[in-house]
Formats: C-alpha cells, sequence, structure tokens
C-alpha cells in the first residue's frame, strides 16, 4: 500500500467508526414510519454535521451521519478517460446488483460515484466493525481494480495490434 | 484466436460435406460487414448455387469486381441475368464435373470459402495495378515549378468503397505507396475509448524493430485525413475514427504478397471491433469475479447464528415445512 | 420588563461579529510571529483557544483557518503527536473540527495538501480517539 493511502483509509476509518452509532428512531413527521433521517431530511435536528475525509481533489468521502441512518458517498480516481468509463462501468455494474449488497444505495450523489446508505437496521444485524472492514477493503481494491483493468486493456491492446502488423512482414 | 480467419467457415465445411455426399441443401448465413450467402441446390443435387448480398456490390462493380470474379471462378460465375433474386453475385458449383484428387478439391473448396474476399480485393487490385502505372510514368520532379504539375498527375483515382452503412474505405495509389483509409463508427462511448487505445498501439507497435516492415499507420478521430478532406458527406463527431494504411511497394510485390495482404486489411475494420467486444467481455466477466468478492467480504459481517434445535416440552421437535 | 433583558444576550457573540474579526485578526498576526520563531506549540494554544463561532463571523473564521493551516503546514512530522498530548481536549476538538473544515474546502482554492491534513487526523486521532470525532460531528456550531 502506497504511503499516501494508508492515512487516507486510516482516517475514513476512524470517521466511520465515530459515525456508526446509530440507533432506531421512528420518523417525527410520519406516525408509524421509520425512515432513513438522513434520505428524508424533514428533521434538521436529527443530522448531524456532515464531514468530508479527502486525499487529493479526486479522491474523497463524504459521510453525512444522522441519528439513524448513514450515507457515505466516495469518489474515486479517475486520471484520465479510460479510468473514468472503468470507473463509470465498474459502479453501475455494482449498483444494478444492490440488492445484493444491502447497504449500497441504487444511486451515487451528486458529485461522487458510488453511495452507501447504512441504517440502523444494517448495524444491528451486522457486526459493525466488519462494516467498516468492507468499506475499507472497497476502497482499497477498487482503485486496484481499475488500475488492473486499464493495464490489461493496453496489453490486449498491444498483442492485438502487433501480432496484426507482424502478418504484413 | 487472436487474428481473424478470411476464409468463411460455413462454405467451406459445407462444400467439404457435400463434395462427398451430395444432398439437398438450403442454407442462408452472414458473414462479416452484412455480407449475406445462400447456398442452395437447385432441380439437381449435384448443382450447388453460392450467392452473395454485399452492401457496397455497385462499388465494387465499378472496380472490376466482376471481372475479377470472371477470372476467379471461371465457367462457375452466372451472368447478371441469371443470379439469384434479392442477391448480388452468383456461382453454381457442379458437384458432377468436380476434380477428383483430394488435393484440388481442397484447393477448390478454399477458393470458393473466400468468395467474399475475392470479390472485395478488386478495387486493391485495381489500385496496385494503377500504383505500377504511376511508377513507371513517375519522374523526379527536377525544379521546384514541376512539382505542381507532378502533384496533380500523381495521384491515381480515389476508390470509395462503402462496405458498411455509415463506414467507408478509401484506396488511393501514390507513384510509391498505395494509401488505404478506413473509416469507423463506434456506437457507444465505451467503444470509442477502447477503439482509441487500440489505434494508438496500433501506431506504436510499428516502432519496434521486428515490425518495422510492416505497413505505416495513422489514425485520426474527430477529423477526416488530408487525403480525403474534400469528399463531401464525410462525418466528424467525437464518435468516427479514420485509420490510414500506407502500404509501400514491399507489401504487393508479387502476387502472393498482394493477395495476402488484400486479405489481411479488408479484416482490419472486424478485427479491431471483434477486439474491442472481447475487452468488453473480459472486463465484464473481471468485473463480476470482484463484485462477488466484494459481496463475500460484505456477508462476512453478517453473525453467525447458530441453529439450534428446539423442542417443545415433551420433547417433540418442530418440523419446517 | 428590564430584569428580563439578560436572556436576550447572545452569550456565543458577546463582542459580535466586529469583536470577532479585530480579535481573529489579532491573534492571526500573533500565530505568524510565534510560528516564524518556531514555537509551534504557543501557535496552537493560542489560536485553538476560543476560536470565533456562530453566524455572521465568515471572515474571522476563514481568517483563523487559515492560522491554523499555516501552522499545520510549518510543524515537522516527528513533532506532531508531542503537540498533540500538550492540548487539552476542548482545544483537540477544536483543532480536529479544523481538520475536517480544510479537507471539505480542498480542491476549491485550498492551499494545504491532502497528506498533510491526513497525518495530523492519524496522530489526532490516536491521541484523542474516536469520541473527537464524534464530538466534531455533533457539535451545532461551526468553525
Amino acid at each position: 500500500m502506497s504511503n499516501t493511502l494508508r492515512p487516507y483509509l486510516n482516517a475514513v476509518r476512524a470517521t466511520l467508526t465515530a459515525a456508526l452509532t446509530l440507533e432506531n428512531f421512528s420518523s417525527q413527521v410520519v406516525e408509524r414510519h421509520n425512515k432513513p433521517e438522513i434520505e428524508a431530511a424533514t428533521s434538521p435536528e436529527v443530522l448531524l454535521h456532515p464531514l468530508i475525509v479527502s486525499r487529493n481533489e479526486s479522491e474523497r468521502v463524504l459521510i453525512e451521519p444522522s441519528v439513524n441512518s448513514l450515507r457515505l458517498s466516495i469518489a474515486i480516481k479517475q486520471a484520465d478517460e479510460i479510468e473514468k468509463i472503468l470507473c463509470h462501468k465498474f459502479t453501475r455494474f455494482m449498483m444494478m446488483r444492490a440488492e445484493g449488497f444491502v447497504i449500497l444505495r441504487r444511486k451515487p450523489l451528486p458529485g461522487y460515484d458510488i453511495s452507501f446508505l447504512i441504517t440502523n437496521f444494517h448495524s444491528e444485524s451486522m457486526l459493525k466493525h466488519k462494516l467498516v472492514d468492507f468499506i475499507i477493503q472497497f476502497m482499497e481494491d477498487v482503485d486496484k481494480e481499475i488500475s488492473e483493468m486499464k493495464l490489461s486493456l493496453n496489453a490486449r491492446a498491444r498483442i492485438v495490434a502487433e501480432s496484426y502488423l507482424a502478418t504484413f512482414a | 484466436m487472436i487474428l481473424l480467419e478470411s476464409h468463411s467457415i460455413i462454405i467451406q465445411d459445407v462444400l467439404t460435406d457435400r463434395f462427398e455426399k451430395p444432398s439437398r441443401m438450403d442454407i442462408q448465413f452472414v458473414d462479416f460487414d452484412h455480407v449475406r450467402f445462400h447456398l442452395s441446390t437447385g432441380e439437381s443435387k449435384t448443382q450447388v448455387t453460392l450467392s452473395m448480398g454485399i452492401h457496397c456490390w455497385p462499388d465494387l462493380l465499378k472496380y472490376g469486381a466482376r471481372e475479377h470474379l470472371q477470372n476467379e471462378y471461371a465457367g462457375m460465375l452466372l451472368d447478371p441475368s441469371q443470379t439469384e433474386p434479392e442477391y448480388d453475385v452468383s456461382i453454381v458449383i457442379d458437384l458432377e464435373k468436380i476434380p477428383s484428387s483430394q488435393e484440388e478439391r481442397t484447393a477448390l473448396i478454399h477458393k470458393l470459402s473466400l468468395f467474399k474476399a475475392t470479390a472485395m480485393s478488386a478495387p486493391f487490385l485495381a489500385a496496385f495495378e494503377e500504383e505500377s502505372a504511376l511508377e513507371a510514368n513517375y519522374k523526379d520532379p527536377a525544379g521546384a515549378s514541376q512539382i505542381d504539375v507532378e502533384q496533380s498527375v500523381d495521384a491515381g483515382e480515389l476508390k470509395i468503397v462503402r462496405y458498411r452503412e455509415e463506414e467507408a474505405m478509401y484506396i488511393q495509389a501514390r507513384h510509391d505507396r498505395v494509401t488505404v483509409i478506413f473509416s469507423t463508427v463506434f456506437k457507444e462511448e465505451t467503444d470509442r475509448v477502447y477503439g482509441r487505445v487500440f489505434l494508438q498501439e496500433f501506431v506504436d507497435a510499428r516502432r519496434l524493430q521486428s515490425l518495422q516492415s510492416a505497413p505505416q499507420v495513422n489514425y485520426s478521430n474527430r477529423e477526416p485525413p488530408l487525403e480525403i478532406r474534400h469528399l463531401p458527406g464525410l462525418k466528424n463527431g467525437e464518435d468516427c475514427g479514420y485509420v490510414t494504411f500506407v502500404l509501400s511497394k514491399r507489401h504487393f510485390a508479387n502476387p502472393t504478397q498482394a493477395q495476402s495482404t488484400i486479405l489481411r486489411i479488408q479484416l482490419f475494420r472486424d478485427y479491431l471491433h471483434y477486439h474491442i467486444k472481447c475487452s468488453k467481455a473480459y472486463m465484464h466477466s473481471r468485473m463480476r469475479y470482484r463484485v462477488a468478492e466484494f459481496l463475500k467480504v460484505l456477508n462476512r459481517a453478517k453473525p453467525e447464528v447458530a441453529v439450534v434445535e428446539r423442542r417443545t416440552a415433551t420433547g417433540r421437535t418442530f418440523r419446517t415445512r | 420588563m428590564s430584569e428580563y433583558a439578560f436572556r436576550k444576550i447572545d452569550i456565543d457573540a458577546p463582542r459580535g461579529p466586529a469583536g470577532a474579526l479585530s480579535d481573529a485578526k489579532a491573534k492571526s498576526g500573533e500565530v505568524r510571529g510565534l510560528v516564524s520563531k518556531g514555537d509551534i506549540a504557543g501557535a496552537l494554544n493560542l489560536i485553538l483557544t476560543d476560536p470565533p463561532y456562530g453566524d455572521g463571523v465568515d471572515e474571522a473564521k476563514n481568517l483563523t483557518s487559515s492560522a491554523v493551516l499555516l501552522i499545520l503546514n510549518s510543524t515537522r512530522t516527528a513533532e506532531i503527536p508531542n503537540h498533540l498530548k500538550n492540548l487539552d481536549p476542548e482545544q483537540q476538538d477544536h483543532l480536529m473540527a479544523y481538520l475536517y473544515k480544510a479537507m471539505g474546502t480542498e480542491g476549491h482554492g485550498g492551499d494545504v495538501s491532502g497528506s498533510v491534513l491526513l497525518t495530523w487526523h492519524e496522530k489526532l486521532t490516536e491521541v484523542a480517539g474516536v469520541g473527537c470525532i464524534v464530538r466534531v460531528m455533533t457539535d451545532r456550531r461551526t468553525l
């Protein structure tokens, strides 16, 4: 792991651990409803101060805590056009399978590439530190995966071009 | 399979089979670039008709495709009046008159399976001939005043083959080279980006010592190259790409070499798009794997609930239905 | 009526925006002096005590933030833990809030590199714990 990545992930981990203090909280607006307050945003008094952890301009994480839910949005590094396409494809691929990833939000927040929505029900049924581990591992692997995909695309293009041109010799 | 084959595997397989044992058939199939084929038997089992419908037939006709086919498939090519309806060109194979030796049969089948490639090679051959003619007439420009005169004579006719709806091939002969330009359309954003990566590698690959003799490749997107810029109706949007191959003298020095060069270059567009699609498929399977891995990590967060068998006071168990 | 007048006083802003601004100006000037002398501990101590907060004092907040960043940028990495240990919990909370604020504004004209902030964040979490982050999150007053 590179030197700047480690403090970045540590900061996300600490912030996320701090923010994952959720409790069951019924809606104050609609009776007998229980909504993730961060999404409903109907009672400003239960929303907490949103925090941003950033590594550089293109890589940052926005954590928006509330009393019973937490929204975490990740902006993934995209250095060039290829990475942008690959990142877009990858996140889209994942979000189409949001059903399986219970904590994944089906749409990212504007300005970010992927968002997670963790409610108190998730943090009650799952182990909190493992949830944090998942987010951290996701952030770690997604960068790796995108750069590997890019490399493999380039390698393939090279082989394809060389074997085609070699037939003319 | 990295390289694509020029011949049609269906024609090859079917004819190999029918040469052994004639039987009735009616097979329709397609090849690259929306080329349609129809293999059928007429009244008799031994009369096999092979028809081809090709998008750019009017263009090919202009550059002598019919004459070229006439040479290649002497005695088999049908007159335009006899050509099967809805198709552009037909040949008929009489199974009673085929050679008896195995080698000759294989050679004939191979030739027939190259039907499409042969039709498409007419404009290339015309361009190669034109090049030789231009070279013979070419005089080294002695003074600056002559250059203007030379340039107008120098270039051969620009041959346009519209092999697909929105894509075309431009072939032009010069006194020392033949330039082949492909215009290709990338339908999707992803294709466009991948295409750019691939084409860049084509340009870069030639720097390798071992590939010095390969044709020079250039590409540009948006802007059409100078040779064809004067043509009306050229697309120059984000999704278009223009690839230029410069074939030098040694690529068509003798007929065998010319033949293999033609077969190779015809398939360039298909080759490029084939590999773009392959890359996309590969990326997709990779993402599928990675997402499954993530799911495993997430599921690790769910605590395992030990299943305890529950009994009633009398010792009966619950049955799950 | 007059005996209830004290209830109307906004105790968060005893001196009003103008007073907060002049305070901030004085402090950031002093910090600059301390930093140039190499007294990081003194500078941190000064700037993190009673920082401006509340509405209408944006200019004072910005001045203070940039003063904090100046300190952060001119501290050697090895000395960070020592400085942090000498702060009292309230000062640590303020520092954490400034760190998050700086990370949030990065890329919109911020002149600090992310790695400096992340290093400070890491060290501060080690010293002050996760509770410090929770206090930043729950603090209604913005710095």
